[in-house]
């Protein structure tokens, strides 16, 4: 696992993203409310790039004929085919045992945005 | 001399065909009326027989359709073939309408251990424009079923009808009869509200409670009647028709899984009667991916789709897919998961008959076992005795 500088801080406000190529991958920095995240720009589906997806919230698994909205800022889609997954671990959030997307460390360090991938 | 001993040869040889599956559950049987709808009088109001029309009519009255009411039937689709085994027949008797013949015919003659009725010439009621009438016809075939099928044979088993149009009447007519002997399924004709619809749910409701699958099947009517289920244009031959009735069970399937019907009753069974079960394999598929993306318009849907089809819905075998190559038989039953979701019917006394040594000869015996009674018995329980 290497360090990598990917930029200041201020070059990444909330609600941005980048998208960086770290040792030969494609990697989706994002700031959704504050909250930094990297995530593999690969979809496990079928290779769509996942970071040009939306970042937002979801419903939540409910009863029949309710709808419940959380989870906000905390879920990334596809653009492709909406397969949803979660910014914190990359799980799927349909099939979580069965589909999962890389996520790596992501910190703040003296002002730069560091990435461990 | 020659040719007798070729058909004895041949008797003896499907008699040990026939020797291979023991206990047959045989989970699609049409019960017929003699007399159409004046078979029910008997069990009837005379208010009732006043509102029918079915009292004591003139002469001329049954040769006019206007005259009397009838059942909502597939009258505007022709089958060239007769939609029933002429062989069925019985003297004056005319198919399936003679119990004792019924069962020295089918339930003797093919090795069928139970036989659920399900109703025959009521397929249609869910067209009826008046829920009342339904209702009526319902609970008049309940109780003509009991006494002249039920009764007669103990392998006879039944599945209580109900109409669908009006869910607080349903109900009643279950609680009515759920614990009658031989009663083993609620047969839920259908109309035009797809079955996940709320409308449905009281039923549904008392179908769990009282651990009876509901069975559906062609309605026979579809196309036909303004209230009838719906499928995509109006097909003009028979043959088309005919084919065609699997997408009203595939939107139904659809429905209940999308609108999350099985997580509100977890104990719920349906069992696709006669709708085909191939088209499963491709739903189930479609269903899963499709759903991973757009999970969140449904997020009571809290698993793949599909694991709910294969734990709630079962799908009757008649008519039996014959693929253009045999060797793809085993990879589509595969493909369906048939050890758990097939469960054996002949639809007796239909054209389309199947025959369960003939029709699943190329159906290894293991699953053979599987989807001619251990499925069948899985789905109806201890009722089915």
């Amino acid at each position: 696992m290497n360090r990598h500088v990917i930029g200041s801080a201020e070059e990444l406000p909330s609600g941005s993203r980048r998208v960086v190529t770290l040792g030969g991958r494609s990697i989706g920095v994002i700031n959704a409310k504050g909250r930094l995240y990297a995530v593999r720009n690969v979809c496990p589906h079928h290779g769509a790039p996942l970071c040009e997806g939306s970042v937002a919230g979801t419903m939540l698994p409910s009863d029949p004929h309710e709808y419940r909205y959380g989870r906000e800022d905390g879920v990334i889609r596809c653009p492709w085919h909406g397969f949803e997954f979660s910014l914190q671990d990359g799980s799927s959030l349909a099939c979580p045992d069965r589909m999962r997307v890389k996520t790596y460390r992501v910190e703040v360090e003296d002002g730069d945005v560091v990435v461990y991938a | 001399m020659s040719i007798a001993v070729t058909a004895q040869a041949s008797e003896q040889s499907d008699a040990q065909r026939r020797g291979v599956v023991a206990g047959v559950i045989d989970c699609d049987v049409h019960p017929n009326f003699a007399n159409g709808l004046r078979d029910l009088t008997p069990y009837m109001t005379e208010t009732w027989r006043r509102r029918l029309g079915i009292g004591d009519s003139a002469s001329w009255s049954g040769s006019f359709a206007a005259a009397s009411f009838m059942l909502p039937l597939d009258y505007l689709y022709v089958n060239t073939a007769g939609a029933y085994r002429s062989d069925a027949a019985h003297g004056e008797m005319a198919p399936g309408t003679d119990a004792r013949y019924t069962a020295k015919h089918l339930l003797d003659g093919y090795g069928i251990h139970r036989a659920v009725l399900i109703a025959g010439q009521l397929l249609g009621i869910g067209a009826f424009p008046d829920p009342e009438v339904a209702a009526t016809v319902a609970s008049a075939y309940n109780e003509w079923m009991s006494e002249r099928w039920l009764q007669v044979d103990e392998r006879y088993r039944g599945a209580l009808a109900i109409a669908p149009q009006d869910p607080d009447a349903a109900v009643r007519e279950i609680e009515r009869c759920a614990n009658r002997p031989g009663i083993v399924a609620i047969f839920m004709p259908l109309h035009d509200l797809l079955m996940g619809e709320r409308h449905y749910y009281p039923i549904y409701e008392a179908a769990q409670r009282h651990e009876l699958p509901i069975c559906v099947h062609p309605s026979g009517t579809e196309n036909v009647f303004a209230r009838a289920p719906r499928m995509a244009g109006a097909p003009t031959y028979y043959l088309e028709w005919h084919t065609a009735l699997a997408q009203i069970h595939q939107s139904n399937v659809l429905s209940l899984l999308c609108h999350g019907v099985f997580e509100r009753f977890p104990k719920l069974k349906v069992m696709i009667a006669e709708g085909g079960f191939a088209w499963a394999a491709e739903t189930m598929w479609k269903l899963d991916r499709d759903w991973q993306g757009l999970r969140d318009e449904v997020p009571w849907v809290k698993r793949p789709p599909s694991e709910y089809l294969l734990e709630h819905v079962r799908f009757s075998t008649q008519p039996f897919v014959e693929p253009h190559r045999r060797e793809h038989l085993l990879p589509l039953l595969e493909m369906v998961q048939a050890e758990r979701t097939l469960v054996f019917s002949s639809d007796y006394p239909h054209w389309d008959f199947d025959d369960p040594s003939r029709a699943l000869a190329g159906v290894p015996d293991d699953l053979r076992q599987r989807i001619c009674v251990e499925n069948p018995r899985e789905l109806f329980g201890e009722r089915l005795g």
